[in-house]
C-alpha cells in the first residue's frame, strides 16, 4: 500500500484568507465607530455581528474538518508553483506599475508598456515581435477608440498631448 | 392604458432607430460572449467607458443588446470544444458537444441560436406585457419589506448560486460590509475608511466590480496557455450552409419545446441570485423528466440542447425585472447595469415606472428588438465566430487588465479608484480561488448602502424599536420566505445524507 494515493485533504487554509479578512475589516471597523452617535453605528454594527458570527461558524468547521483528517491547513488552491511557472506574480508587479505610470506617461504610453511587458512575461519572452505588433495596435486602437472618437477622460501624457496638437492643427 | 401604449410606441420607434448601435453590439456580444470564462457582465465591464461616454438611451440599448447577444455567444464554445463561455452554458455541451462530435456541429450551433433568440424574444414579450402588473408590487415594498428583500437576495445567492452556503452568506455580508464603508448619512461621522479622503463617499462601485470581475478572471485564466484544442478549431473551419438550414429546421420543429423551457427561464431569472446556470440545469432536468426519450439525453439529443439555451436566454429578461421594479440587481449583469445606470442619473426602484418609464420600457423593448435582430444576422455569421476562442491567454489577459482598470479611473478622475479596483482585484482572485462568490460580494456592496438608508428610516419612523422589522404581514412572510432559503437546503441535504448512510 505504500504506494497507494494518498487520501485528498480539502485546504481549509486557502479558504479560512476569506473569513480571517472579514474578521479583521469588522473589527477595525468596529473601532472607527465605538465614540460614534449611534445612527453611524446600528447598521454596520447588526451587519458586522453577523458576519462574524458566520466567519467564526467558518472557522470551527474547518476545525473540525481538520480534526476528523479530512482537511488540512494548506494552501494548495491559493498558492501554487503555478504562480510563479504562469507568470501571475509578475502580471500582478507589472499591473501594480501601470498603475504606478499610467498618471504621467498618460493611458496610450503606458498600455503599451504594459501590454508589451506582460506578454512578453506571459509567453516567456516568445514571438517578442508579434507581441511588439499586438500591443501598438491595442494601444493606437485604444487611444482611437476612447480618446479621439469618443473623448473619454482617460489619463492623458505626452503621447495624447502630441496627438491632440496634430489632429487640431494638422 | 392609453399613455402606456403610446410610451412604449415611442420607445419602439426610439429603439429601431438605433440600429446602427444594435448591429454592431451583437457581433461584439457573440464574440467576447464565446471566449470561455468570458461573461457578458465581464463584456459590459470592459466597454464601460464607451457606456459611460455614451448618452442614457444609447448606452442602455448597447449594453442590453451586449448582455443578450453575449448570452448566446457562450453557447459557441460549449457546443463546438465543450467548454461553457459561462457557467450559464455549463448544461449546453450535455447535449451539444455530442451533436459537434457526431459531425453536427453546424446543425447544434444555428439549433442553438434559433432556441435562443425565440425564447429571448418570447420572454421578453411576457415580462414587458406583465411590467405594469408586476410595477405595483413596488408600492407595496416599504423600507422593512425592502430590507428583508434585500437580505433575501443575498440568502438566495448564497443558497442557490453557492456551492457552500455558509461562504455564500459570508461573501454576501463582506459585502454588506464593504458597502458600508463610508460616512454616516445624519452626522457624517467616517467609517471604516482607513484615512482615505476618497472614500468618505462609500465605495465607488465600478473599481468594485471591475477588480472583482475583469481583473480577478484575469488572473486566473492565464493558466489555461491556449483556450481550444486542435479539434476545436479543425471544426470551425468547415462551414456549410445546408447544415445551418437543418439545424433551423430542427429548432422549429421543436417550437413548444422552447416556449416551455424559455418560462422556466424567465421564472428563475425573477429570483434575485439565481440566474443563468440554475435555469439552464433546471430547464434541461425538466426536459428530460417529461420526455418520451430520457434515454437519449446526453448523446446529442436536439431537445438537450434547446432546453438549456431557451432557459438561460429566458433568463436575461427575467433578471430585469427585480432590478426594475426593486431596485435590486438579480445577478452580475444586472448589477453592473444598474451602476453604469446610476452614473446616468437613473436610480431603478418602485418609481422608476412613474418618474422614467422610457428607461423601464425601454430596456425590455432594447432586448426584444436585439432579438429580433439577432434572428436575421447572426446565422450567416454564425459559423465564423466561434474562431475567437482561439486567441491564447497571453494577449488576452493583459488587454482585460489594462482596459478595465482604466475604465475604474474614469467615473471620478482618481487615480485611487485604480489602485482600489487592483485591491478588489486581489480579493476577487482570493474568492474565486477559494470558492467565494464574487457575485455575492459585490451585490452585497451594492445593497450596503441602500440597506443601511432603508433601516435607518424604518428605525426613526418606530422612533428606535427594533421590532418594526417584524411589523408588517408582507414582511414576515418574506422573513419565513428567507429563513426557509436558508434552512431547507440544510434539510435537504441531511436526508439526502441519511438516505446514503440507511442505502450503504
Amino acid at each position: 500500500m505504500a504506494n497507494a494515493p494518498e487520501k485528498w485533504k480539502r485546504q481549509i487554509g486557502g479558504e479560512l484568507v476569506i473569513p480571517v479578512l472579514a474578521i479583521v475589516f469588522t473589527l477595525y471597523y468596529f473601532s472607527t465607530i465605538i465614540d460614534a452617535p449611534w445612527t453611524a453605528q446600528v447598521n454596520a454594527f447588526g451587519i458586522g455581528a453577523v458576519l462574524l458570527i458566520l466567519c467564526v461558524a467558518f472557522i470551527i468547521r474547518g476545525l473540525a474538518l481538520v480534526a476528523r483528517g479530512d482537511g488540512s491547513f494548506g494552501m494548495a488552491n491559493l498558492f501554487t508553483r503555478e504562480d510563479i511557472q504562469t507568470g501571475r506574480i509578475w502580471l500582478l508587479v507589472a499591473t501594480v506599475a501601470y498603475c504606478y505610470f499610467i498618471v504621467d506617461f498618460g493611458f496610450t504610453l503606458t498600455t503599451f508598456l504594459f501590454l508589451l511587458i506582460s506578454m512578453l512575461i506571459l509567453a516567456k519572452g516568445k514571438q517578442p515581435l508579434l507581441i511588439l505588433f499586438v500591443s501598438a495596435v491595442m494601444s493606437l486602437c485604444g487611444w482611437a477608440l476612447f480618446i479621439w472618437a469618443f473623448d473619454t477622460r482617460f489619463p492623458r501624457g505626452w503621447f495624447e498631448e502630441t496627438m491632440r496638437m496634430v489632429v487640431d492643427y494638422g | 392604458m392609453g399613455d402606456t401604449l403610446n410610451i412604449l410606441g415611442e420607445v419602439f420607434l426610439n429603439t429601431i432607430s438605433h440600429w446602427w448601435i444594435i448591429l454592431p453590439t451583437i457581433f461584439v456580444g457573440l464574440i467576447v460572449g464565446g471566449i470561455p470564462g468570458f461573461s457578458a457582465a465581464n463584456t459590459i465591464i470592459i466597454l464601460m467607458p464607451l457606456t459611460l461616454a455614451m448618452d442614457l438611451e444609447t448606452g442602455l440599448i448597447f449594453m442590453v443588446t451586449l448582455y443578450a447577444s453575449s448570452r448566446m455567444g457562450a453557447g459557441i464554445p460549449a457546443i463546438l470544444v465543450n467548454i461553457p463561455g459561462t457557467a450559464g452554458a455549463a448544461a449546453t455541451p450535455l447535449d451539444g458537444y455530442p451533436m459537434s462530435k457526431a459531425g453536427k456541429g453546424q446543425q447544434a450551433l444555428a439549433m442553438s441560436f434559433v432556441a435562443s433568440s425565440l425564447g429571448g424574444l418570447l420572454t421578453t414579450v411576457i415580462a414587458l406585457a406583465t411590467m405594469p402588473l408586476l410595477a405595483r408590487v413596488g408600492f407595496y415594498m416599504h423600507s422593512v419589506e425592502m430590507i428583508v428583500v434585500m437580505l433575501f437576495g443575498i440568502s438566495l445567492i448564497a443558497a442557490i448560486a453557492a456551492q457552500d452556503m455558509l461562504k455564500g452568506l459570508i461573501a454576501g455580508f463582506l459585502g454588506l460590509m464593504i458597502g458600508s464603508i463610508g460616512t454616516d448619512v445624519i452626522y457624517a461621522t467616517p467609517r471604516g475608511t482607513f484615512g482615505f479622503l476618497e472614500l468618505y463617499d462609500g465605495v465607488p462601485l465600478i473599481p468594485a466590480l471591475v477588480g472583482l470581475f475583469a481583473v480577478s478572471e484575469a488572473f486566473v485564466i492565464i493558466e489555461k496557455r491556449v483556450i481550444l484544442s486542435e479539434d476545436g478549431e479543425v471544426a470551425m473551419k468547415t462551414p456549410n450552409w445546408r447544415d445551418t438550414f437543418e439545424g433551423v429546421r430542427m429548432a422549429f420543429a421543436r417550437w413548444v419545446h422552447v416556449i416551455w423551457t424559455s418560462l422556466i427561464g424567465l421564472a428563475i431569472g425573477v429570483i434575485p441570485g439565481a440566474g443563468a446556470s440554475i435555469a439552464s440545469f433546471v430547464a434541461y432536468q425538466q426536459s428530460r423528466t417529461y420526455s418520451k426519450t430520457p434515454e437519449l439525453y446526453g448523446t446529442g439529443h436536439p431537445e438537450g440542447l434547446i432546453a438549456p439555451e431557451s432557459a438561460n436566454n429566458g433568463v436575461t429578461s427575467g433578471t430585469l425585472v427585480p432590478l426594475l421594479v426593486l431596485g435590486i440587481p438579480g445577478g452580475a449583469t444586472a448589477a453592473i447595469m444598474l451602476i453604469v445606470m446610476q452614473f446616468h442619473g437613473v436610480n431603478f426602484g418602485p418609481g422608476l415606472f412613474e418618474d422614467n418609464p422610457q428607461v423601464g420600457y425601454g430596456m425590455f423593448m432594447a432586448m426584444m428588438i436585439a432579438y429580433l435582430f439577432m434572428i436575421l444576422t447572426i446565422l450567416p455569421l454564425s459559423r465564423y465566430m466561434s474562431r475567437v476562442t482561439t486567441v491564447p491567454t497571453i494577449y488576452l489577459a493583459p488587454m482585460i487588465i489594462a482596459f478595465t482598470l482604466v475604465g475604474s479611473f474614469v467615473p471620478r478622475e482618481y487615480m485611487f479608484d485604480m489602485y482600489l479596483a487592483l485591491a478588489f482585484g486581489v480579493i476577487g482572485y482570493i474568492a474565486r480561488r477559494t470558492g467565494y462568490h464574487v457575485a455575492a460580494i459585490l451585490i452585497g456592496v451594492i445593497l450596503g448602502p441602500l440597506l443601511e438608508t432603508y433601516f435607518m428610516r424604518a428605525l426613526r419612523i418606530s422612533e428606535g424599536d427594533v421590532m418594526v422589522l417584524f411589523s408588517s404581514t408582507l414582511g414576515n412572510i418574506l422573513w419565513v420566505c428567507l429563513v426557509l432559503t436558508l434552512t431547507l437546503p440544510l434539510v435537504f441535504d441531511w436526508r439526502r445524507k441519511r438516505k446514503e448512510i440507511l442505502g450503504k
